[in-house]
């Protein structure tokens, strides 16, 4: 079964790149365009490796981040932001975030990214 | 620092030149109140002027006064120098818009006291213009940056994901390469752009104007 990522950015030309480049590499990607329509879509269903651009409508990705963890405490949240001077990296390890990039993101990265996330994942289900 | 003195009488001029040289301050002479204004009203004019009160044409008084009637951008601290001790006449200066007064005939340790306290006024000024412009230059950095770096990330994404299926022998590949090139030094510039720390300037094509320095400005 494939490995499930979440992609939460509200600009579309950015969903669906990233939603390429993570299904090429062999995940199934489901994708959001807010941080309400994200809370719906993980109280349906886990996703344990998430990527949130910070900069979202409504609730902003760091909230996000938080309430995801609050109700998935094993969740892997990694920002991809836009903002790199406004959400400084300390910022973002305090929301909850497993790692951060920025915008313009090497696709490769985030891909190895994602990759290292389930590694992770894979540990410390094994203990 | 640089000073500007405006002094009719010659033998005075040449004292407080010779006298402000010696302390290390770059000097300017006029001899009168219309050459000193043309002067601080230069893009690079001193910051601190000792305006003699009696001069012919513009005096002292009426050149301080016009100064600040101009209202400039950059800190300008004035002395006036006077052999009038009368109170009246020195809150006259004051009012004016001089920033201190020296009287004639003046002693070295009261005329660099005076100077020092001038250039740490002038000090303060800069500061705080500076920090200002930075100020301005980050909230401007900050929101420019966000807006561009998402459309960025879409073509150098889509850039990226076009270069993945293809061999290098294609025929696209070396047009496609440089396109991402191209966007990968955009993205370096966002970078630098967002970890502007300090206010830094450089010229810019013929030197007549002033453009944010960001490899100096920037922290990365």
């Amino acid at each position: 079964m494939k490995k499930r990522i979440l992609v939460v950015d509200d600009e579309k030309q950015i969903r669906d790149l990233y939603s390429q480049a993570f299904s090429k590499a062999g995940y199934s990607v489901t994708v959001a365009e807010s941080a309400e329509e994200a809370l719906e879509i993980v109280d349906r269903k886990p996703f344990w490796v998430l990527f949130l651009d910070l900069n979202l409508p409504g609730m902003n990705g760091a909230e996000l981040c938080r309430e995801i963890r609050n109700r998935h405490p094993m969740s892997i949240p990694i920002a991809v932001t836009g903002y790199a001077s406004l959400f400084e990296l300390t910022d973002c390890r305090d929301a909850g975030f497993e790692d951060y990039f920025t915008k313009p993101a090497s696709l490769n990265d985030l891909v190895q990214a994602a990759e290292y996330a389930f590694k992770k994942l894979e540990r410390w289900r094994k203990r | 620092m640089k000073i500007l003195i405006a002094e009719d009488d010659l033998t005075s001029r040449m004292v407080l030149g010779a006298v402000l040289t010696k302390w290390g301050y770059e000097v300017t002479s006029t001899t009168n109140g219309d050459e000193a204004l043309a002067v601080l009203q230069q893009g690079d004019a001193p910051q601190l002027a000792m305006l003699d009160w009696e001069m012919p044409g513009l005096d002292g008084v009426t050149l301080c006064r016009e100064l600040r009637r101009q209202k400039s951008e950059k800190p300008l601290y004035l002395i006036l120098l006077t052999s009038r001790a009368d109170s009246n006449d020195i809150v006259r200066g004051l009012e004016a818009g001089a920033d201190d007064y020296v009287a004639k005939p003046y002693n070295n340790e009261e005329l660099q006291a005076r100077i020092n306290a001038g250039r740490r006024i002038i000090e303060l000024q800069n500061q705080v213009r500076n920090r200002e412009k930075l100020q301005g230059v980050l909230e401007m950095a900050g929101a420019v940056c966000h807006e561009i770096n998402q459309p960025l990330q879409a073509v150098s994404g889509w850039v990226e994901l076009l270069l993945m299926d293809m061999e290098p022998k294609d025929s696209n590949h070396e047009a496609l390469s440089n396109i991402k090139e191209g966007m990968d030094r955009i993205g370096a510039l966002t970078q630098k752009i967002m970890a502007i720390s300090k206010y830094r300037t450089k010229e810019y094509m013929d030197g007549r104007r002033m453009i944010i320095d960001i490899d100096q400005s920037s922290t990365h």
